[in-house]
């Protein structure tokens, strides 16, 4: 399902000192949830953009569903992302001018569907975490809890295979915190898609089937001229 | 939801920046508008009404004023000249149609127009009667008059109806009124949409017998009645439509050398008049319509460029959602071009309806009647330069937005 082979990327440089996230080899088969782990800056999140088409890699493939994801043009890769990648972020990242049902309607829409198919699409997903109450709501009137269920309803309203959660719970308080996880897995389980979920407590790591441990794929090194080194 | 609608509540969800935005094009706008279509009334009204006479003959002095004072009632005439010279031009060849008007007299401001029945029969340039009577019938006999349709809508005067007017072209507190001489109302003129509409119609014998007794009257006071004779009959100017524009130079000429009076070529004055007065102004107000519209233009900008900056996370969040970089330009394009055109819409609205709404009092005021809901010539060659200048002031930041990375906004590295 996710694929990552002999993968570098180059990330900034600092005091004359190169930042460079450096994987050897990173494997996710269908349905298998999977806990990416490791202290701050270790390369997580890196590894979750990669995955999620957001960063290019400079060498090495990274390949979802057997499609090599260098391979796809800028066009190819908006469409990769908005239908095969569902994502949830530490912060929510809601629109705040658009209530909870507009918000998963935008996201469908960028993945190719719109009109009553959308919003039927898009209330099934409300439903589906427990929002059918709240769907003319805005952002800024929901609680936190609240406002990450609408991030996942967003995410899973196009039925994508892969689901990429990067701190979902970061932002919420430890109940809530479960709450949104059971949710994150569930939704990720019945419906067989792979789950990527970087995150800071162990003890929701522990919960997952898989840990990855991140820790050593950034490294600090002197700088080279002349080009990138795998 | 298409792009233009998450445009617009992008838009509605930073209200106080969009009205502001608006209203500074909207004003703009409007006073484009504004000052279009009362260039084009003016000229229009003022054309109009030059067009139908193509000489003015009266007293030596300046031909502007002749013409501002006896054609628009706006000056007061330079002196009188002998009937008999309208008497003499009546019966010229070249003259097609001729008619007297003697001056003197006003009833609230609005002049008294003393003249003769034929003057009702005036034609325009198409041949088409100028006058229609919406009540009554031209005067017959002296101190019967007949009003213009604005005067008798702000007077309230109606046929049967008596007035007396007073001494002097314009009102005066404590000028001396007429009692002695009535007028009795006979009829009421359609519209014209020309200064006529703001003047009293009556017999120039009825001129000539208010001022003879009046003079009769001063002067048996300061004892010098039987040193007077009776003064020579006078008319303030004589109109003359004339076989063919052609003559007009050539008459005007000989009118100078043979009398003591001048005749001025109407168009000729108005065209000066506008050329060396109202067309600077109004160039100088559009200037600074223009400006206020680049200002708002810059507005846009700034708007744009401002809520692209608050927004830069929000369109990365699309990108991650999948739209594409050329939906995002849209997007941002799209609140740029709403803007312009709900702004311009708006102008529109407001310039036109401002002047519907003060249609009354410019009629009331300067006898201009606009026509307010039309465009005027140049106003939607204007209303699409300001919608380009506002589309090319929303393709900058939309054009940020295509450049840009959705990873940098998302703060996803960790």
């Amino acid at each position: 399902m996710v694929e990552l082979r002999d993968v570098s990327v180059r990330l900034g440089r600092d005091a004359g000192r190169e930042l460079r996230f450096s994987l050897e080899r990173f494997e996710a088969a269908r349905g298998e949830a999977v806990a990416l782990v490791g202290p701050s800056g270790c390369g997580k999140s890196t590894l979750l953009n990669l995955v999620a088409g957001l960063r290019r890699a400079d060498v090495g493939q990274v390949a979802v569903e057997g499609q090599d994801l260098a391979a796809l043009g800028e066009a190819a890769l908006d469409r990769y992302r908005g239908r095969v990648c569902g994502q949830v972020f530490q912060s929510f990242h809601l629109l705040a001018p658009f209530s909870a049902l507009e918000n998963v309607m935008i996201g469908l829409r960028f993945a190719g569907c719109r009109g009553a198919e959308a919003r039927r699409r898009a209330e099934a997903a409300l439903d589906r975490v427990g929002l059918s109450g709240r769907r003319r709501a805005l952002p800024a009137t929901l609680s936190a809890g609240e406002r990450q269920r609408v991030a996942i309803a967003r995410a899973i309203a196009t039925d994508p295979p892969l689901l990429l959660a990067d701190e979902p719970t970061g932002s919420l308080d430890v109940a809530t915190g479960r709450e949104v996880f059971a949710l994150l897995r569930e939704t990720a389980s019945e419906a067989g898609r792979t789950l990527l979920m970087v995150t800071h407590d162990a003890d929701l790591a522990a919960e997952l089937p898989r840990r990855y441990d991140c820790a050593g794929l950034v490294a600090s090194r002197p700088h080279e001229k002349g080009g990138a080194a795998a | 939801m298409s792009l233009a609608r998450m445009a617009w509540r992008y838009l509605a969800s930073r209200p106080a920046v969009t009205l502001l935005t608006l209203a500074g094009i909207a004003l703009g706008a409007a006073l484009v508008c504004g000052v279009l279509v009362l260039k084009r009334e003016s000229e229009s009204a003022m054309a109009r009404e030059a067009a139908l006479f193509d000489l003015v003959v009266g007293a030596k002095g300046g031909s502007l004023q002749l013409v501002l004072s006896c054609l628009y009632h706006l000056d007061v005439p330079a002196g009188n000249i002998p009937y008999e010279d309208y008497e003499r031009l009546r019966r010229d060849s070249r003259v097609r149609w001729a008619v007297p008007i003697g001056l003197g007299d006003n009833y609230e401001g609005y002049r008294i127009v003393g003249t003769e029945p034929h003057f009702f029969e005036l034609a325009d340039r198409e041949g088409n009667p100028f006058f229609a009577f919406a009540e009554g019938r031209h005067f017959e006999s002296r101190f019967e008059a007949v009003l213009g349709s604005e005067v008798a809508r702000a007077t309230g005067l109606a046929p049967g109806d008596r007035f007396a007017g007073t001494h002097g072209l314009v009102r005066v507190a404590g000028s001396e009124v007429h009692d002695d001489f009535p007028y009795a109302v006979c009829g009421i003129l359609e519209p014209t949409g020309t200064t006529h509409d703001r003047a009293i119609f009556g017999s120039l014998e009825s001129v000539w017998e208010i001022h003879e007794t009046e003079d009769r009257i001063h002067a048996a006071i300061q004892g010098t009645a039987s040193l007077r004779r009776d003064s020579p009959r006078e008319a303030t100017a004589v109109l003359l439509r004339l076989e063919t524009p052609g003559l007009r130079l050539r008459l005007a000429d000989e009118i100078r050398k043979r009398s003591g009076g001048i005749a001025a070529i109407p168009l000729n004055e108005v065209m000066r008049l506008y050329q060396g007065i109202v067309s600077p102004m109004q160039r100088a107000l559009l200037a600074i319509a223009g400006a206020v519209v680049a200002v708002s233009c810059l507005a846009v900008l700034a708007t744009l460029l401002q809520a692209g900056e608050r927004r830069r996370r929000d369109l990365a969040i699309l990108r991650s959602l999948g739209a594409r970089p050329h939906e995002v330009a849209a997007l941002v394009f799209l609140e740029g071009a709403l803007l312009c055109g709900l702004g311009l819409g708006l102008g529109w609205l407001l310039g036109h309806g401002a002047l519907a709404v003060a249609a009354a009092w410019l009629r009331e005021s300067t006898g201009l009647v606009v026509s307010t809901w039309s465009f005027a010539p140049g106003e939607a060659a204007a209303l699409a330069t300001m919608a380009l200048c506002g589309l090319l002031a929303s393709l900058a930041p939309a054009f940020a937005a295509y450049r840009r990375p959705p990873l940098a906004d998302l703060s996803l590295d960790s």
